[in-house]
């Protein structure tokens, strides 16, 4: 299904979806995410600086409850999340690939019913990148594209005064047809535009990781290489890179308790991070990854090797959030193409 | 695997026993499922047990598959939750869920000898193989049990060990010597070298310290075990179990799904990030 929508039309559509609570890109204290819409609509951002990717997995969530009188067993009450169905406006294609690599990870092996419940109702509302976003955007050199429909299930592109509206699964359908009276059928100028459009966006020059197909055998032959602790050198652990990612799905549980007796408390599941040294460290003391190098040569690996193994396709999907905000410039785009270079 | 991944079912402690004092302690848990039946297990896997309130730990399941009512499992007092453990007493509840990982090919080694290597904690990985194996007596041809602590009081199942004599071949080893000791004295790997168990149609089965299976498996080499007849088990720190939380991988393989059992084969060909 393709239609066009005026511009001023998108907050009709979005009050037409009186069954689905709204997100959208918002900014406060300068950082831009996907929060409760409030208002207008704003889609003239360039990407936002975190993902969506906490809405199907927050950074903390309470899977059970847990309750100990002395004497008696415990008592567990497990905290399902609310079926909410959230419809989410905004989304580049490179956090949409993201989405579906987090899929693959939650339902591989086993299904995690927290991250499922949560995934299934939430409908992406892309928007095609026209041009990069920002400098250290590389979706196109990662198996990606600015006009990608992958993990959405409504792709959207700028016109300048519309947009041409594209239904990708049969939920992005039922979002549209909610306000089908807003939505008029493309004209053949609107469709040779769409073309052009998204001809120009993959044009656009990006930055580039250098023969992704060619990197997981180059980073296996480069595990022992010096280069992991040089280019790491200047890492403060801060775990930025990751909490940013879009893919990025490495967590923790523990045990938060509010009482002693009778022993009350919740079992937590948090964000947790490849970069922080305790993240493998053995209650032995003894850390398979002591050092920063180490650290790197995982996040990287992961994203470029290991990933590609298990799942064939990288892991990374070329936002460039962990090259922008990263303190002390380290720079995936650089780090593959250095090692793989040195892989000969 | 139940809907919820994450939540345990709870167990009962029905019997504890102090299999070493000191600093280094190991107690020896067995556990009963407080509502139904407990899951099945295989030999090598492992469980996620939990204390409410202190949190989770991934122990090796120390009990043969053929022990339904119960399951046992040898834990070192190291950490918060393993501390925990250790002040529990009888009819305590715990919670725990699993069971993870893969498991020793038991089935495939049948007419074959089996040499099962162990140091220290070590032991209690293999355990459910041993023991399977000796229930399962006629299935296997001479099974050789090596097994060394750091002194006579760090030898585990010391009573268990001794009643399989007969069945087995029993190897026992101490690094220092007490009064009343009779059997070997010095490191694993040494007594291994001293017996010199013969490779033909023989498998061998090692757990322990890092630094003892290193020097085991060099041993195992120069007497003629092929790197495939070599098995031995791996850690890494765990949370989830379900090849999710991210941090027990040795690159591509998350050792919660994929391990923790590996012949030495798949392990050489793995970076040693373990």
């Amino acid at each position: 299904m393709e239609k066009i929508l005026g511009k001023k039309q998108i907050d009709d559509w979005i009050a037409a979806l009186s069954e689905w609570e709204i997100l959208a890109p918002s900014v406060e204290d300068g950082i831009w995410a996907y929060r409760a819409l409030s208002g207008a609509v704003r889609l003239d951002h360039s990407n936002t600086t975190q993902p969506p990717k906490g809405l199907s997995f927050p950074q903390r969530e309470v899977f059970f409850s847990f309750e100990q009188i002395k004497g008696e067993p415990p008592r567990l009450t497990q905290k399902m999340p609310t079926a909410t169905r959230r419809a989410v406006f905004g989304v580049r294609p490179c956090d949409g690939a993201g989405a579906v690599r987090m899929d693959m990870v939650f339902s591989d092996h086993v299904a995690d019913p927290y991250y499922q419940t949560r995934r299934k109702n939430l409908a992406y509302v892309g928007l095609a990148c026209n041009k990069p976003q920002g400098s250290n955007c590389f979706c196109l050199s990662v198996g990606g594209s600015p006009v990608a429909t992958e993990g959405m299930d409504v792709l959207m592109t700028d016109l300048g005064d519309r947009y041409y509206v594209s239904a990708v699964t049969e939920t992005g359908k039922a979002l549209m047809a909610a306000a089908a009276k807003l939505f008029a059928a493309p004209t053949s100028v609107d469709k040779k535009l769409v073309e052009r459009t998204h001809a120009d966006a993959v044009a656009q020059p990006q930055r580039a990781v250098k023969n992704v197909d060619a990197v997981p055998a180059k980073l296996k032959a480069s595990f022992k290489s010096p280069l992991w602790e040089e280019l790491a050198r200047a890492c403060i652990g801060c775990g930025v890179c990751t909490f940013l990612c879009p893919t990025c799905h490495c967590f923790d549980i523990n045990d938060e308790s509010t009482g002693a007796s009778p022993v009350k408390g919740n079992r937590v599941r948090t964000w947790d991070n490849c970069q922080f040294p305790d993240f493998t460290m053995h209650t032995s003391g003894h850390n398979p990854r002591e050092s920063l190098g180490s650290r790197l040569r995982q996040r990287v690996s992961h994203k470029f090797q290991y990933f590609q193994e298990n799942f064939g396709m990288p892991q990374c999907t070329g936002c460039g959030r962990c090259i922008s905000e990263c303190s002390v410039g380290i720079d995936i785009i650089t780090t593959v193409n250095k090692v793989t270079e040195h892989a000969g | 695997m139940p809907d919820n991944i994450y939540l345990p079912e709870l167990a009962r402690v029905v019997h504890i026993k102090e299999e070493v004092a000191g600093e280094r302690s190991i107690k020896t848990f067995r556990i009963e499922p407080v509502n139904g039946e407990a899951f099945a297990h295989e030999c090598g896997q492992c469980a996620m047990l939990s204390i409410f309130g202190r949190g989770e730990m991934m122990i090796s399941i120390a009990s043969s598959p053929l022990i339904k009512e119960y399951k046992q499992f040898s834990i070192m007092r190291v950490g918060r939750v393993s501390a925990a453990f250790h002040e529990l007493q009888v009819g305590d509840v715990i919670g725990i869920r699993g069971p993870y990982g893969n498991s020793f090919p038991v089935d495939d080694w049948r007419g074959k000898n089996l040499f099962f290597i162990g140091g220290g904690c070590g032991l209690a990985p293999i355990w459910p193989v041993i023991t399977t194996a000796v229930a399962q007596r006629d299935y296997f041809k001479k099974i050789t049990v090596f097994y060394g602590g750091r002194s006579p009081r760090d030898i585990m199942y010391r009573a268990e060990l001794e009643k399989l004599r007969g069945d087995v071949d029993l190897q026992l080893s101490v690094d220092k010597t007490e009064d009343g000791w009779n059997g070997y004295c010095g490191f694993v790997p040494a007594n291994v070298m001293d017996k010199a168990p013969s490779a033909d149609n023989a498998i061998a089965i090692t757990c322990g310290p890092p630094i003892m299976i290193k020097f085991v498996i060099q041993n195992l080499h120069q007497l003629g075990f092929a790197d495939e007849h070599i098995f031995t088990t791996i850690e890494n720190k765990m949370k989830c179990g379900l090849g999710k939380c991210g941090r027990c991988n040795v690159g591509k393989d998350y050792v919660c799904t994929k391990g923790p059992v590996y012949s030495w084969a798949q392990l050489k060909g793995l970076p040693e990030e373990y």
